[in-house]
């Protein structure tokens, strides 16, 4: 999973433009026979498109002037053919960017989920999924602009200008000269103006995205907004933010108004020049009349590559803080890695011992203090307390997404540090809170870890955990699409769904986060059934909420301030008078009315 | 075609706006063409000895200049009133949403909604603001254009305008085939998105089972998807593109052979020919427009259609013109013989029950409810899921109307009072507390902006936020909701509660609201929530019997059916379903304490 192989250490390195945009290049390597067809692609396209200016000129004078109408004939017929050519190779360009470009980054694509997927949980932890997806779709996007248009754009206007320039003087060098002349105006105007269209677009883009967010929320929102009166309110809110939206576009609008009829000035008046100085040398008979047109010709597109490099401009800017986005996530090493020597984790029993083990979030607080504990074989342990005394810490030490600070954690013996994750994890089953299902079928959730799982095998566990009853009820019985995220369950089909997951996967040791979801009577019972089976023979680490699950347990651990305070069976611990005790008498009370 | 005259009466505000920009237009182009003749006569004048050189680039620069000058004007012109269409519509559209009643949002799905509001707004608004406009600013200038050239010599303008018609069709039909192309790219890696969230927020299940690799062939398979589709769409690109730029030059290849043979003939003049030549090249962009805003039209009506549905959608939830406010009173609630049922599939407001909706979910959810509440009175509803306790409590603030029977408050039909004026009356908490991205000051000032600092934090401080907010960095002015701080289920609810607190109302309506609080904190917050009831007439749907306690009354629901009403110890005499559930104890397994939902990754 880690970023190996020659291409792809050639990618990090410091900062700096170069870097960053042979970074880029890397990215290219692998196609660089596609993109050297390309760029030649390119060139030839590139060279079509300028011979008509030239040849319309020369039909003047060869054909017109000397009265040779054969000579027109070649001359229309070179004309189509270097329409043709231009036509062909831009065929082939526009196709071969788009591969080349698609391809890489749909490798770039792949290279970062991989990367994702090797980063620990405490990354996850730290950063908001809408960041991490985002790098996905919408940075890898900017570098398509990048990759397909900029690149691209940057040779063709950088080619087209040459060439122009190079037969412009060839043609004449006195005409070529003052043609010239307008070329610098052109040049500093059109650099100003992007740099401030800039800003006046990335404000437009901002505008008109807080415009969106507002709509979607008050959307979402609707129920509150209708029920305490509050539309007046929002239709304000939104007329402002509407308002402020038109505002900032205005300035694009009269940006452009300033820019783009200047550029077509600016045409007229390099044009105007060269009829005076041209025309004053066909009279004296230095320049044919026909190189003049095509000078008048040339003109009229001379403009266009400069206007488009202009444009390369924001592109650049985009794309450029798109890689570094990307290539910042890249470097992000992960936290947990195995071990040179660490082993494969034979079947296990499932003994789990925590020896003084201390754990904090980072560098910060500890959130567990000297926790020992020693889970024999098939024990049901149901971890007590309130939020934030540790439950969810200790029981995901168990799964080994963080690793103790001091002490050490051991399995069947085998220090969690000295085998390999997978064979760990392999053995292990975790049912999270909600029950999180991932959009496909039933069958598919339940096989999740068990990918090679014969169908009755999911049957069975389905039916072990009490979930087949509901199951088969439904139109699609296991094939049923679960939607995203499993939502097109209830919570409580949901969770049971996840015990059939937990138990297809049959682990040794089972890690188990109660959903505290309010369901009815019915499937409430249910749940508590699947429950039981799920426990039943395995070493399990529970997070209760439930009463029964606390009731049944081998054994509860009370934390507090995470701290081990009590351990013992339900009936010892309400003997003892202790933290357990005292949450006990809370619920009752609360229960009872 | 009456979707397109409909989307034209947009632009009746602007429509002094529209027809200057348009007169603008046409003299732009009108000097624009002026360009290539002066161009033509200049070569000619050359010929001839260059006698009128300097008058001529005069002329030309002057054109120039008086072109330079129309088109600034129009693209101001023509800005403004895009951006006025664009103001408009979206107001207009937001205002209509705000005017529809909670029913038309049940089963319309946001994302649907969402779309409609902004892409297929968009779509219109690209049409009116800006395709209009190119539309027939390009008609004007092929008009002109061609035009001249007929003028000039009729023959070589058919040869050379010839092709021209194609451009049109072509870049048309490039538009149709290329739209709904690059819609399923653009599907497609909505899709890979949905893939990558789902991988972010479920990473603890992959890990959990070792299933890191499954993950990623099934990722590699979307992104596979979208390259194949992209190529689908480029293969269109490459070709119609390079084609388009290519059937004008047939047109100019045809001025040479024809134009430079009639030239040498003596028909023509160089100048002619020359000025010719510009016309073609000056026709190339319009044509090419054309086709282009060819295709805006027929996405703004189709996207026009989509609009109109949702804005001609009248709201059907609304009070008699000039509906008097709802008159001063203690807040008694009285219900006669209401029933209830939910419109086509629509989604009910119990989200919870999101299970496989059968074919008859217009079944009625309340059936026959009469219900005679004394102002000032509390009363617990109790049921199992889906008996119909939310949308009992959800007719008393008129956010749905009943199908029979009528729902009054303090003897007033609640159909015939001003909305605004009733729905300030009542609070409502709710079990998915919906937060603002907002400062956390403006979510409890929700129904109240006009609160000053003091009472909301009294607000807080009795909804047992106090602490909460102390520890934050920044207090009351913490941002929270979507964009901002992530808070606990249990943590969003006491904010709701607050906000419920800070409006004083005459009906209070506690929907499962201390669903997520845990037990400790809920018993803080019942004192609160105690003196609060004190006399208000409040509804409290809740599943523990702690909080049913607080009622003078209970009401159990069965089907949408009253069962049994009467005080706690009544119905542990009389109600065998009221008895079940307080032995049972009601399904509310969180013994402690919840943990936090709000987290983006799936728990544990």
């Amino acid at each position: 999973m880690r970023l190996t192989g020659p291409n792809w250490s050639a990618l990090r390195g410091e900062r700096g433009r170069t870097k960053k945009l042979g970074k880029l290049l890397a990215l290219l390597r692998p196609y660089r026979g596609r993109v050297i067809v390309m760029f030649v692609a390119l060139i030839l396209a590139t060279g079509a498109a300028l011979a008509p200016a030239y040849l319309a000129g020369r039909a003047i004078d060869a054909g017109i002037h000397d009265k040779d109408p054969g000579a027109l004939t070649w001359i229309m017929l070179a004309f189509l053919g270097a329409a043709l050519v231009n036509f062909g190779a831009t065929y082939l360009q526009t196709y071969l960017t788009s591969w080349v470009g698609q391809r890489a980054l749909q490798d770039l694509r792949k290279r970062i989920f991989a990367h994702l997927q090797s980063l620990s949980i405490g990354f996850y932890e730290r950063n908001k999924a809408g960041v991490l997806i985002s790098r996905l779709t919408n940075d890898v996007q900017a570098l398509d602009q990048l990759v397909s248009d900029g690149i691209v754009t940057l040779f063709s206007s950088t080619l087209t200008l040459v060439f122009t320039a190079a037969i412009l003087v060839a043609m004449d060098p006195g005409l070529a000269l003052v043609t010239f002349l307008v070329f610098p105006i052109l040049a500093i105007g059109s650099i100003a103006f992007r740099i401030a269209s800039a800003d006046a677009y990335r404000l437009t883009r901002e505008k008109i995205a807080v415009v969106t967010s507002y709509l979607q929320e008050t959307l979402s929102g609707v129920r509150i907004v209708r029920a305490f009166g509050q539309e007046p309110r929002h239709e304000r809110q939104f007329a402002e933010l509407n308002d402020e939206n038109r505002v900032a576009n205005m300035r694009t609008v009269n940006l452009n108004a300033a820019y783009f009829p200047s550029v077509e000035l600016l045409s007229a008046v390099a044009t105007a020049a060269i009829l005076v100085y041209g025309g004053n040398q066909v009279v004296d008979g230095a320049v044919t009349i026909g190189v003049l047109a095509s000078f008048v010709f040339y003109l009229q597109s001379f403009f266009d590559p400069i206007q488009q490099l202009s444009q390369l401009y924001t592109t650049y800017q985009a794309g450029m803080a798109a890689l570094d986005k990307i290539f910042d996530l890249l470097d992000e090493r992960p936290e947990l890695s195995d071990a040179d020597d660490a082993i494969d984790l034979p079947r296990v029993r499932g003994e789990i011992s925590f020896e003084r083990v201390d754990f904090g979030y980072g560098t910060g607080e500890l959130v567990l203090h000297d926790v020992n504990l020693h889970v024999p074989p098939g024990q049901t342990v149901a971890l007590v307390g309130s939020t934030g005394a540790g439950k969810s810490t200790l029981a995901k030490l168990v799964a080994r997404f963080y690793d103790p600070t001091a002490g050490r954690i051991t399995i069947d013996g085998h220090d969690l540090r000295d085998v390999t994750e997978h064979s760990l994890r392999s053995q292990l089953g975790t049912v999270p809170q909600e029950g999180f299902l991932f959009s496909g079928t039933i069958r598919e959730n339940i096989g999740f870890g068990r990918p090679d799982g014969a169908p009755e095998e999911i049957e069975d566990a389905a039916r072990a955990v009490g979930a087949h009853e509901f199951i088969t009820r439904l139109p699609d019985g296991y094939d049923t699409e679960v939607g995203e995220r499993g939502g097109h369950l209830s919570a409580g089909q949901r969770q049971l769904v996840a015990f059939a997951r937990a138990a297809a996967a049959d682990p040794r040791v089972l890690i188990l986060d109660e959903a505290t979801s309010n369901v009815d009577v019915a499937t409430e019972a249910r749940i508590e059934h699947g429950l039981r089976r799920l426990l039943a023979g395995r070493t399990a680490i529970v997070i209760a909420h439930r009463l029964s699950t606390i009731r049944d347990a081998g054994r509860i651990v009370v934390l507090e301030h995470g701290r081990v305070v009590e351990q013992g069976t339900h009936e010892e611990l309400l003997d003892a008078g202790g933290t357990y005790a005292r949450l006990y008498r809370d619920w009752a009370e609360q229960t009872a009315a | 075609m009456k979707i397109f005259r409909r989307l034209l009466g947009f632009l009746s505000p602007y429509r002094g706006g529209v027809i200057s920009s348009l007169l603008l237009a046409a003299a732009t182009m009108g000097v624009g063409v002026l360009v290539p003749f002066l161009v033509g006569r200049t070569i000619d004048d050359i010929r001839h000895g260059g006698d009128s050189l300097w008058p001529l680039a005069g002329a030309l620069l002057a054109a120039g200049v008086l072109r330079l000058a129309f088109s600034v004007v129009r693209r101001l012109v023509a800005g403004r009133v895009s951006l006025g269409v664009e103001f408009d519509l979206r107001n207009l559209m937001y205002r209509h949403l705000q005017s529809l009643e909670l029913e038309f949002f049940d089963t319309q799905q946001t994302g649907q909604l969402m779309s409609r509001s902004t892409v297929d707004l968009q779509s219109v608004r690209f049409f009116l603001g800006y395709g209009l406009i190119f539309m027939m600013q390009s008609l004007l200038t092929i008009v002109i254009a061609a035009g001249v050239m007929i003028a000039v010599n009729p023959e070589l303008a058919a040869v050379a305008l010839a092709p021209m018609p194609l451009v049109i069709w072509v870049a048309a039909r490039y538009g149709r085939l290329n739209r709904p192309a690059s819609q399923e790219v653009q599907q497609r890696i909505a899709e890979l998105t949905a893939d990558a969230e789902e991988n972010v927020g479920g990473v603890r299940v992959v890990k959990a089972f070792a299933q890191e690799q499954r993950q990623m062939r099934r990722f590699d398979q979307s992104v596979r998807r979208v390259f194949d589709q992209s190529m689908v769409s480029t293969r269109l690109r490459a070709f119609y593109n390079p084609f388009i730029g290519f059937l004008p030059q047939l047109g100019l290849a045809a001025i040479i052979i024809f134009g430079g043979r009639q030239v040498i003939a003596g028909s023509i003049s160089t100048g002619d020919f020359v000025a010719f030549y510009g016309y073609v090249l000056m026709l190339t962009g319009p044509m090419r427009m054309l086709g282009v805003s060819l295709g805006m039209a027929q996405r703004a009506v189709a996207s026009g259609a989509r609009v109109f549905e949702i804005l001609d959608r009248a709201p059907r939830l609304t009070a008699p013109e000039g509906a008097p406010p709802l008159p001063p009173g203690g807040g008694r609630v009285q219900m006669k013989a209401v029933n209830f049922g939910y419109d086509a599939a629509g989604a009910q407001p119990e989200r919870r029950s999101g299970e496989h909706r059968t074919e008859d979910s217009r079944e009625p959810v309340l059936r026959g409810i009469d219900l005679d509440v004394p102002a000032g009175r509390t009363v617990a509803v109790v049921g199992a899921t889906g008996s119909g306790k939310t949308t009992l409590v959800m007719l008393i603030p008129r956010l749905y109307d009943a199908t029979a029977g009528t729902v009054s408050i303090d003897g007033e039909d609640v159909r015939d009072v001003d909305l605004g004026s009733l729905r300030r009356e009542i609070a409502l908490v709710s079990d998915d507390a919906f937060l603002f991205s907002a400062p956390l000051r403006d979510n409890i000032a929700y129904a109240r902006p006009d609160a000053d600092a003091e009472e909301i934090e009294d607000a807080a401080r009795r909804a047992g936020l106090a602490e909460l907010i102390e520890d934050l960095p920044d207090g009351y002015d913490t941002l929270v909701g979507e964009r901002g701080l992530t808070l606990s289920g249990g943590q969003r609810q006491r904010v709701a509660i607050a906000r419920a607190l800070l409006v004083s109302p005459r009906i209070l309506i506690l929907d499962d609201a201390t669903s997520s609080v845990d037990a400790t904190t809920e018993n803080r917050i019942k004192q609160a929530l105690g003196e609060v009831m004190e006399g208000r007439t409040t509804f409290v749907i809740a599943h523990r019997m702690s909080t049913i306690a607080l009622a003078d009354e209970v009401i159990v629901l069965e089907d949408g059916r009253i069962a049994a009403r009467g005080t706690h110890d009544e119905l542990v005499e009389e109600s065998g379903l009221y008895r079940e559930i307080a032995e049972r104890g009601l399904p509310d397994p969180a013994l402690l304490a919840r943990a936090d939902e709000g987290r983006e990754v799936a728990g544990l």
